[in-house]
């Protein structure tokens, strides 16, 4: 994958509709320019884009888990429903 | 008569939901933790903290003092998450987050100097995830 390849997939990110993609690809693109300016190093916009991809990985832990609790609500209420003891 | 038929109606409802859905699935959610203020401390905690520290990036002593205090704070939060039952996925979020702060003071850890973009950019991802930890487990049942 070239330069030019990751920054067309980023503008296509960025102006995909969904706000929260639009909103990370931002974010990168963003990091990318604070190099070239000189404001970071490109270890430490390594280190950042890693924590751009442990932030996604946070989320997909927390949506299974409120899915979990959400599906144990559910069952609860349906035992309840049924008059069973719970 | 008329009750025993309803009855046996909800049953199975109730059994036929469960039914639909895969075995883990069922287990997990009916293991499910409820609510722990001390888990939600922690990560008030660390979501607190990555804010105030991020408005002193322009010092680099100071910086690097938070930065290791931050990850105490990750590792406590990871080590709290660690053996509590039926906490896989809560205890996933918490060892990444973990890494998010290890990679802060790894780098102030390195002779080269760690500039104040990167430092403010650090805490403010920590604060991001640490919210986004701190609502779900905010949410789950009393």
């Amino acid at each position: 994958m070239t330069l030019d390849d990751i920054s067309n997939q980023l503008y296509q990110l960025v102006n995909s509709g969904d706000p929260e993609f639009a909103q990370a690809a931002a974010y990168v693109a963003q990091t990318a320019q604070a190099v070239q300016s000189g404001q970071m190093n490109t270890a430490e916009m390594a280190e950042i884009l890693r924590d751009v991809q442990r932030q996604l990985s946070i989320i997909n832990d927390m949506s299974r888990l409120a899915f979990k609790e959400t599906l144990n609500s559910c069952i609860t209420g349906l035992i309840t429903l049924a008059g069973l003891p719970i | 008569m008329k009750q025993r038929i309803w009855y046996i109606i909800e049953l199975s409802a109730v059994v036929l939901s469960m039914a639909a859905l895969s075995g883990c699935a069922v287990y997990d959610a009916v293991n499910a933790l409820s609510y722990d203020s001390n888990e939600y401390y922690l990560v008030t905690e660390i979501r607190v903290a990555a804010q105030d520290y991020s408005t002193h990036c322009d010092d680099e002593v100071r910086s690097r003092a938070n930065a290791q205090d931050m990850h105490r704070k990750t590792r406590m939060f990871a080590a709290y998450s660690e053996h509590l039952p039926s906490n896989t996925d809560g205890l996933s979020a918490a060892k990444t987050l973990d890494e998010m702060a290890q990679g802060l003071t790894d780098r102030y850890a390195q002779p080269d100097r760690v500039s104040a973009l990167f430092c403010k950019l650090k805490f403010g991802g920590i604060e991001h995830s640490a919210e986004t930890i701190q609502h779900v487990l905010g949410n789950r049942p009393r």
